[in-house]
């Protein structure tokens, strides 16, 4: 008890030690200053046990303590024990975010303002945490030398070697009109030195962080006012939405960058970090002086960036993002937060609304000019103000976009002129009067369409925060101005030229799309490791009238995703048994094989079958494309917010195992469904039931959130913008976050099912059917992570058939429990009046609530990663087959968000590529076949990965697919690589 | 002879057993005995018992539970297989699969009907199934019933042998259902392949002269292949004999099979002595080279490899 009492005096000392510096020294008070005035708040520490209780309080420029928390004190850290409390003062402040993951250090209220506490601690103790940091960091090193002690360069060295063996195209498919060898093995990244250039580029920058969108955005809203406008009128949001917006493009720097043939960026850098502060922006704020030194995924900031973010732009934002303005809204929600302790879901909606397709082929055939004049002749009909003003508010953010346009045009003619080099000086020219023509009017070349599309994509990302806003068809939309190109040249050299170009072009286009990155606090990089943006394009499949859709630009898009091997854009193929060609499947796989990791491919009949259920119109569902990972939506005409719910479908087995408490969060939480201890369950029904009935109150407290978010888009960041390029808005003059789009709807994503399949089915064989063990004995060896039992841990581990090894009765509760998912999901509805969907991918949440799990009755180890999306556990058979067999009878109905099978193929050295091609070919193309949805290859060893592990520096390029994205090997934490690592391995 | 073969696995997806996706049965038995034998558990007729070291978490309850006390842990083969009644007490009761049942009986629709699950696979891969041992051969009604159903199905058949066979009852029950015959010629010297195969080479050669007169592409492709095993197949002298045997037939294509040292853990775990376990050659798979060194020897002969 003392010694607990010396806690809170502890607390008490070095909180009044850090108030007095900041009182005293005023190269520490200048930073309680924004530059609207001082930032006042207040961080209460406490222990769950109560013994420290105390506060600091920022106010008016000066720092207090008080031995008591006050009830409106912003941020309160709730310690599990003393111990933490004493742990968090050694330790670094990425290990902090590790106690906080681990659920023994809770916060309740505003994470701006502890993201602030954390950049002054910083200021004091920054260079020790440095210290301490690059300590951590070399020992990570050699440890990782020590433990994968390999160096053998040859791995390395095979994985770049794939590309110089190309194969030819066998036929050509229908719609391939100009290219003579489809597959376009004559070209090599060598022909490319741009893109050559580019790529470096892209390898040896470290990303940066840009001030220049939230710069310019708090700059209006601070001039003209947030809620309501300068006369004291509450604005509509839509129109406040606009005019920042357009203010910001008119003044946004117009950059084109050395030897690019696409006009304009994403930010001012040249590889950068878009910064949203109504978003999850602010979540960086306490990293600002040490971001350049973390040890994962580091990103650098200018002193003026940092100064700009820190005095004029987070004070601004601290209180006005999504989660502070649910939290005072719905008077901190139970579904925030179960949110805010990381492992039961995680609501994507705090972040954004990005999940879907625009409309390109819209902005591509009217321009911006034809949308306008559409909302024009709209407004005359009608008479609400409301709806008056949403269309209006259209109009002001497309002539932002336009304003944009015609700067970058201006840019361009200046640098034509100063530029000696005369081919450069047609280029930039060429840029010039692109950029004068398009979005504007009508595109009516490949690099007008081309410019037009990316101009807007980046106007777009001004809007919306860039994570999982996706491209769409692109070789559907960008096939007919190939058409127009070619068919005004006459020889065969000409063509020949063009077609080179196109490939220069489009790899222009990805390196653009590449170029900027979402902003990941640190802790996002244990939850979210690796990930870019998530820019799907989707290639392949069948024209909306249900015709092979595979042509020239698709195969130029596969040659591109091929020569650049790079994470961002994140290409998903269709392919579409009935109607699309072998020639093309082989294609895929062999890119696939070549760039280790993508393209991600689907099966057009299982992806209908699932978007039949909605009753959408056959031709829109033929024109579907995968969103973010690999979600489908309608393209241009769907508000789908597909990456809406990441739900953890452990946590709701822990729970029923544990009568409603989570036993890492401490937490009784969900219902009380029965003790294993008191014997409550009967039979494996009554288990079965209890787990449904854990789920159904995290799916629902998951969708109330999702929900009150909507509501919080709807009204405090609508999307004027994005409402002009999606179908409907316009016509019922309703912006998209109001439900403005032709067809709604919210899509989650449920990880763990392998691992709850399989845990299913030791209770149901050993404790109910043959009775071998006893559910309470079961119980205390998951209780302690089978610790003193390896036999119960091999029994539940070897002797239970498993999901994925051809065994009906585990097949039957993966589909069971798909179809209950499923259905929970469909009984709710979202904010904008549609439904909820169901998909059963993981990002890399697989790993991260995996971390954050105990031991399974499955014998999954505590901590240890869950399988990918929903793969079968390497245990499940030795035969490969078994697992394709399995994942392809589940019900395509029940997953329509789609799923991600992950596997990891290593090709023999003395097969040919051709045998190698063949044989993954006959893989998807018998798993499509047989039912199944979507496959992704990892065409690498364990061998080379753990290599890779070691020897980071020899593999910056090595792809890997997670589940539905990419992400460069070396940037992934240990336990996502360690995940990789261990996936099964199938020879080919 | 059992009149019911017995199974040693049913494999569903080999890339290496012949072309495209394969089903690949292992059965279990064969007349020859040789030394190096890389399915050393496929030779005897009979059903055995395996015990893998690696997965095994040493909790005992094979040791508790053995009626005749023949598993002891200080054996150096964990199962003193004088003493084992093969009651499978032990196997039964394993809790990790480290103690295994070596043989199944099975019927020829049971082996059908596992075998056929991966039919799509087959058929989307240019693959099927192949028949390997083990000597299927030594069960001629059994496969000749299986490979009739299979090729009633459209599936193409692969029969792996070592060529020591009954030829009239081969050419009556197997011959018009096999689609290509791996037929294995592993050393040219009778004395050596008496003396490494236990069994003289001369029906071997006769049978496979006899076959290689009746078979062409239509009927059966007669595939040669000779498994090169250090110092015992793969020298000079056995090389040379057998292209040149080869080259006299007037056939041009056979297969070579690079070592790979693999058996002698699979030896262990039936408990059996590698008798070559000393010589260094036998412990590593076999280089690129050494390979492209016997290959060279065949093309000489102008036999493709």
């Amino acid at each position: 008890m003392k010694t607990k009492k010396a806690y809170n005096v502890l607390t008490a000392v070095l909180l009044h030690l850090f108030a007095l510096q900041f009182n005293l020294r005023p190269a520490l008070k200048r930073y309680m200053k924004g530059s609207t005035g001082w930032i006042n708040f207040s961080i209460g520490f406490r222990t769950v046990t109560g013994s420290v209780n105390q506060s600091i309080v920022f106010k008016d420029g000066h720092v207090k303590v008080l031995g008591h928390i006050p009830s409106n004190t912003d941020v309160v850290l709730n310690f599990v024990d003393e111990d933490t409390l004493k742990e968090m003062l050694n330790i670094t402040p990425n290990e902090v975010l590790n106690l906080i993951l681990q659920n023994r250090l809770m916060l309740e209220g505003n994470l701006s303002y502890l993201q602030l506490f954390n950049f002054y601690v910083a200021l004091l103790m920054g260079k020790k945490h440095q210290r301490m940091l690059d300590k951590i960091h070399a020992n990570d090193v050699q440890a990782r030398k020590r433990e994968y002690s390999m160096n053998n360069p040859k791995l390395a060295k095979e994985l770049n070697a794939r590309k110089n063996y190309r194969m030819k195209a066998e036929n050509r498919d229908t719609g391939v009109k100009y290219l003579d060898e489809p597959y376009l093995r004559q070209y090599s990244i060598e022909d490319f030195p741009r893109l050559k250039e580019f790529l470096d580029i892209h390898f040896n920058t470290m990303p940066e962080v840009c001030s220049e969108r939230p710069r310019l955005l708090t700059e209006w809203y601070s001039g003209n006012g947030f809620d309501s406008d300068k006369s004291g009128k509450p604005w509509v949001p839509e129109m406040r939405q606009a005019l920042a917006f357009k203010y910001l493009m008119q003044n946004r720097k117009p950059i084109i960058r050395k030897n690019d043939l696409i006009a304009g960026t994403t930010t001012a850098k040249e590889i950068g970090v878009v910064i949203y502060p109504d978003a999850q922006g602010s979540m960086i704020w306490g990293e600002l002086d040490s971001m350049n030194k973390r040890i994962l995924n580091p990103y650098s900031i200018s002193e003026q960036d940092r100064n700009v973010l820190h005095y004029d732009v987070f004070p601004f934002w601290a209180e006005k993002n999504f989660r502070e303005l649910v939290r005072k809204k719905y008077n901190y929600p139970l579904g925030e937060q179960i949110d805010e302790r990381f492992v039961a879901y995680f609501v994507w909606k705090s972040v954004a609304i990005s999940h879907t397709i625009p409309n390109f082929p819209l902005v591509l055939e009217k321009g911006t000019k034809g949308i306008i004049e559409d909302i024009q002749s709209r407004i005359e009909t009608i008479s609400d103000q409301g709806k008056k003003a949403t269309l209006e508010s259209m109009i002001i953010a497309l002539e932002g976009v336009n304003a944009y346009a015609l700067n970058l045009s201006r840019q361009a003619n200046r640098l034509a002129q100063k530029e000696k080099d005369p081919i450069r000086k047609q280029e930039l020219s060429r840029l010039a009067d692109i950029c004068s023509k398009v979005p504007e009017r009508p595109a009516t070349s490949l690099d007008e369409a081309i410019n037009s599309i990316w101009i807007m994509w980046v106007a777009l990302h001004m809007e919306n925060t860039n994570t999982g806003l996706s491209l769409g068809r692109l070789d559907q939309w960008l096939q007919p101005y190939y058409e127009m190109d070619m068919e005004k040249l006459y020889t065969d050299e000409e063509r020949q030229q063009y077609i080179k170009k196109a490939i220069e072009l489009v790899g222009c286009f990805y390196m653009r799309c590449t170029d900027h990155l979402p902003l990941v606090p640190d802790i996002g990089n244990y939850l979210f490791g690796g990930s870019s943006s998530d820019q799907a394009i989707t290639l392949g499949g069948v024209t909306p009238e249900g015709e092979d859709a595979v042509n020239d630009m698709t195969y130029i898009f596969l040659k591109v995703t091929e020569m650049l091997s790079i994470r961002d854009p994140n290409v998903n193929a269709r392919f579409n048994p009935d109607k699309n060609s072998d020639t093309y499947l082989k294609r895929l796989c062999e890119v696939n094989l070549i760039t280790a990791a993508t393209p991600s491919m689907h099966n057009d009949k299982a992806v209908f079958k699932a978007l039949e259920q909605h009753g959408y119109p056959i031709e829109d569902i033929r024109n579907w494309s995968a969103t973010g990972c690999v979600e489908p939506t309608l393209s241009g005409k769907h508000m789908g917010h597909t990456g809406s719910i990441l739900l953890n479908l452990v946590a709701a087995l822990e729970m029923a195992l544990n009568n409603g408490r989570h036993p890492l969060m401490k937490w009784d939480l969900g219902p009380k469904t029965g003790s294993i201890e008191d014997g409550t369950f009967e039979t494996f029904e009554d288990f079965y039931n209890a787990f449904a009935e854990q789920l159904r109150f995290l799916v629902h407290h998951a969708v109330e959130l999702n929900n009150m978010l909507a509501e919080i888009h709807a009204y405090y960041r609508p999307t004027p913008l994005l409402s002009t390029m999606i179908d409907g808005a316009i016509e019922k003059a309703l912006d998209v976050t109001k439900g403005g789009a032709r067809y709604n709807t919210s899509g989650s994503a449920n990880i763990g099912l392998a691992d709850v399949v399989d845990s299913m089915m030791v209770i149901k064989k050993l404790v109910f059917d043959e009775e071998r063990i006893s559910f309470k004995d079961l119980k205390k060896a998951i209780d302690n992570n089978f610790k003193n039992d390896p036999k119960l841990h091999a029994l539940v581990q070897y002797r239970v058939p498993r999901f994925g090894s051809g065994n009906e009765e585990a097949l039957q509760i993966a589909k069971r429990t798909t179809k209950l998912i499923h259905d929970l999901y469909a009984s709710h509805k979202n904010f904008r009046g549609g439904r909820y969907t169901s998909g059963f991918w993981s990002m890399s949440q697989h790993v991260a609530y995996g971390n954050l799990s105990g031991a399974l009755p499955s014998g999954r180890l505590s901590g240890k990663a869950f399988t990918p999306g929903l793969t079968p556990h390497p245990l499940a058979s030795r035969n490969f087959l078994d697992n394709i067999k399995d994942v392809a009878r589940l019900d395509p109905e029940n997953m329509d968000n789609n799923m991600a099978f992950n596997v990891k193929l290593t090709p023999s050295a003395n097969d040919s590529r051709e045998d190698i091609v063949n044989a993954m070919h006959s893989y998807v193309k018998t798993y499509f076949d047989e039912g199944g949805m979507q496959m992704q290859f990892n065409v690498v060893t364990s061998e080379t990965l753990k290599d890779a592990m070691a020897n980071p520096e020899n593999y910056r390029n090595l792809l890997v697919r997670i589940s539905g994205y990419n992400a460069y090997f070396v940037t992934l934490n240990k336990e996502m690589q360690v995940e990789l690592v261990e996936r099964t391995e199938y020879g080919v | 002879m059992a009149k019911t073969p017995l199974i040693l696995e049913i494999k569903g997806n080999s890339l290496d057993d012949g072309p495209g996706i394969r089903g690949v049965i292992f059965f279990k038995g064969c007349p020859l005995d040789c030394v190096w034998c890389h399915n050393p558990e496929s030779k005897s007729p009979n059903v055995e018992i395996s015990y893998d070291p690696d997965r095994c978490i040493a909790c005992d309850t094979c040791i508790e539970t053995c009626p005749v006390k023949a598993i002891s842990k200080e054996n150096l083969f964990f199962i003193d297989r004088s003493k084992c009644i093969l009651c499978f007490e032990c196997v039964d009761n394993c809790p990790s699969g480290a103690l295994e049942k070596v043989g199944t009986e099975m019927s020829v629709k049971e082996v059908f009907d596992t075998i056929i699950k991966y039919e799509a696979f087959y058929k989307s891969s240019g693959g099927g199934v192949t028949l390997s041992g083990g000597e299927p051969t030594m069960h001629m009604e059994f496969i000749s019933e299986l490979l009739g159903m299979l090729k009633k199905k459209g599936i193409h058949t692969l029969v792996e042998t070592c060529g020591h066979f009954n030829l009239e009852s081969f050419m009556t029950l197997v011959y018009p259902l096999v689609d290509t015959l791996y037929y294995d010629i592993k050393l040219f010297n009778e004395d050596e392949h008496r003396k490494y195969c236990g069994v003289s080479n001369k029906k071997i050669l006769e049978n496979f002269k006899a076959l290689n007169k009746m078979s062409n592409k239509d009927t059966m492709e007669l595939v040669p292949r000779t498994p090169l095993v250090p110092r015992i197949t793969d020298t000079r002298s056995n090389m040379e004999a057998i292209a040149t045997f080869l080259k006299s037939l007037g056939i041009r294509k056979a297969q070579l099979l690079a070592y790979n040292p693999l058996w002698h853990k699979k030896n262990y775990k039936i408990g059996k002595k590698s008798i070559l376990y000393h010589d260094p050659a036998m412990t590593r798979f076999m280089g690129a080279d050494r390979l492209e060194q016997c290959k060279n020897i065949f093309r000489q002969n102008r036999i493709c490899v």
